[in-house]
């Protein structure tokens, strides 16, 4: 079943080099990250060797070579956010669920400090599973929070 | 000059975005129009040349020059004596590429995105013209993988621009064909360096690349290209319609034109804001962004991203230029044109962590020096926050900065210790 949808997405793309990256963030777009299976596909499609296509994989953020935990949250902690306390958020959310930023330890829960997404005027800036928060308070990441767990 | 001249943000909040029929409205695309039907590709880079316009991504290199060499360079496989090793199986014949750089993710900087949001047509312009200024058949936008929406604001800017038949074949019933595709990145601010850009679209690891060969002679599959940022290439259009001699008469004169100013922190109006280049920092701060923050008081401020040099109150009357020490003046450099305000609330620590961390985090890793110099930054950096800093760290920060700066491959790691070793020596830190 999963083999099938990862020949449909490659379908979508001409085999030509410059759409290598485009088809691994489609695939990671779906299955949530790229794994051998898919990885050795996509190689076979695009004649590249399997470790090409590992080599790029590993080199994006966007792009997951492992299963990601149930809950991503991601803060970015850049210079302008700090200014506006992120590194207080982050505190709140390690002692909220009992993580460290940057561990893997839990398998449902992860937070990730991230670099500027560019919504600077809004900072600090909070991202759960994808959905970005604004002007995140110490306060106000309970509640955002509290709608995942 | 006043100081209210308008080259980029003239139309924002006026016009509709989504609607091609209001920027046409404003004399929109009619750049395009005089290129096309009263002017060869020569005269247009003369006029560019003319302007003084530099690039606005950072590095604030000569526009004209470099869209002439690519201009001069013949497509790669025609009379091509630079011997090159094609970077990819598809290396295609006879071409030449334009690429508008969307990264943008320097932290702090989020002019390029408003430029995209509020007039999308004006880039898209810029683009077309300065593409086949150098005959390209291609351009390309590679844009910052996280700016979702801008990715729909242009799709629907080049499809309308499309109908309209201001590019794809035959352009304007003219000889001149281009193609426009937006290429998505996926998350690393090295991939904003035009060759790690390159490589990036090409579907490698998005690691620069040694030059020479430079993009202008070799860049992507190959072939001579030109990459520019998005606010640069925006300033086109107006240079073609109101000429280059006018251009070089805006803000300072070794780094003419307006500069978009993105001013954050503890100022009472943080935001964007258009002013001629040379302004001083200070006036930026007091006039535009409505000065420091009620309550707050100014501690230091850093220019241009996380690369950016600080600056105390004492030299807050630097000018903002792209080639600094020219004049008599002080003067800092501009970079992506970002000033971060800092006040004495701020715990510097948590600070001196994001700067380690953020280039900890986007070193490429292609390189030891960056690799292994960022990464023991940031360690110092948390033995700092934690009070057990040793003698030994402190003599091991002064050659890991050393090191970065005189020996690491690209400019990430040659900047990566600007602000620590500016907040020692500005004795912004005591350590
Ligand atoms: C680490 C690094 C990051 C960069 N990021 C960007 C970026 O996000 N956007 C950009 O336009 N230029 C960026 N640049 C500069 C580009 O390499 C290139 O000089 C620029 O796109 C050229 O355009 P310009 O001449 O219009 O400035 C970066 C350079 C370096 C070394
Ligand atoms: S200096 Fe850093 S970013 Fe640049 S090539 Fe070396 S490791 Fe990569």
């Amino acid at each position: 079943m999963k083999q099938k949808t990862i020949q449909s997405i490659i379908l979508e793309f001409e085999p030509k080099s410059e759409n290598i990256l485009p088809a691994l963030k489609k695939t990671n777009a779906i299955f949530g990250f790229v794994g051998e299976k898919e990885a050795k596909i996509i190689a076979e499609y695009f004649d590249v060797s399997e470790s090409k296509i590992f080599e790029t994989t590993s080199f994006y953020d966007e792009i997951k070579t492992e299963k990601q935990p149930e809950i991503l949250i991601q803060i970015c902690n850049s210079a302008n956010c700090t200014v506006n306390n992120s590194f207080s958020i982050i505190s709140e959310v390690e002692n909220l669920l009992k993580i460290k930023a940057g561990s893997s330890a839990s398998s449902k829960f992860k937070l990730e400090e991230i670099s500027c997404l560019g919504r600077c005027a809004d900072g600090p800036v909070m991202v759960v599973n994808g959905k970005i928060y604004e002007r995140v308070t110490k306060s106000s990441v309970h509640g955002i929070l509290g709608e995942y767990i | 000059m006043t100081d209210n001249l308008k080259v980029l943000t003239k139309y924002w909040g006026k016009i509709n975005p989504l609607r091609i029929e209001d920027y046409i409205c404003v004399g929109g695309y009619m750049a395009l129009e005089k290129f096309i039907f009263k002017m060869n590709p020569e005269e247009a880079i003369l006029e560019i040349k003319k302007s003084g316009l530099r690039g606005r991504g950072g590095a604030g290199f000569p526009t004209g020059d470099k869209l002439e060499m690519v201009a001069r360079n013949s497509p790669c496989g025609v009379n091509f004596d630079y011997k090159i090793i094609p970077t990819s199986r598809d290396t295609p014949q006879g071409k030449k590429y334009f690429i508008c750089n969307l990264e943008e993710s320097e932290p702090g900087t989020y002019k390029d995105r408003l430029i995209v949001d509020n007039n999308p047509h004006l880039l898209l312009e810029g683009i077309i013209i300065s593409a086949l200024s150098i005959e390209a058949k291609k351009a390309y936008i590679y844009i910052n993988g996280n700016y979702e929406k801008q990715k729909e604001i242009l799709e629907i800017a080049i499809s309308q621009a499309k109908e309209k038949k201001y590019w794809g074949e035959n352009i304007l019933g003219s000889n001149y064909n281009l193609e426009i595709e937006i290429y998505s990145g996926a998350g690393a601010y090295i991939c904003g360096e035009e060759t790690a850009l390159i490589n990036s679209i090409e579907s490698n690891r998005g690691e620069p690349k040694i030059r020479p060969p430079f993009p202008t002679e070799a860049g992507l599959f190959g072939c001579p290209t030109a990459v520019s940022n998005t606010e640069t290439i925006s300033n086109i259009p107006w240079i073609i319609s109101n000429g280059g001699e006018r251009f070089a008469r805006i803000g300072s004169k070794n780094s003419p034109g307006t500069k978009l100013f993105i001013l954050s922190g503890a100022v009472a109006k943080p935001g964007i804001y258009e002013a001629p280049t040379g302004i001083n920092v200070r006036k930026l701060i007091d006039q535009y962004a409505g000065g420091i923050k009620k309550g707050k008081e100014f501690w230091f401020a850093q220019i241009g991203g996380a690369c950016g040099k600080l600056l105390l109150e004492k030299e807050l009357k630097a000018k903002m230029e792209f080639c600094v020490g020219t004049g008599r003046d002080l003067s800092v450099q501009m970079g992506s044109g970002s000033i971060l305000v800092v006040d004495k609330s701020v715990n510097i620590h948590d600070l001196l962590i994001s700067w380690t961390d953020f280039f900890r985090r986007e070193s490429c890793g292609k390189c030891v020096p960056c690799r292994e110099g960022t990464f023991r930054l940031w360690e110092i950096a948390k033995r700092f926050r934690d009070g057990k800093i040793s003698d030994r760290d402190k003599t091991a920060v002064e050659d890991i900065l050393w090191t970065l700066d005189n020996t690491t491959f690209c400019p990430l790691g040659k900047f990566a210790g600007t602000a620590f070793r500016d907040a020692i020596t500005k004795n912004i830190l005591t350590f």
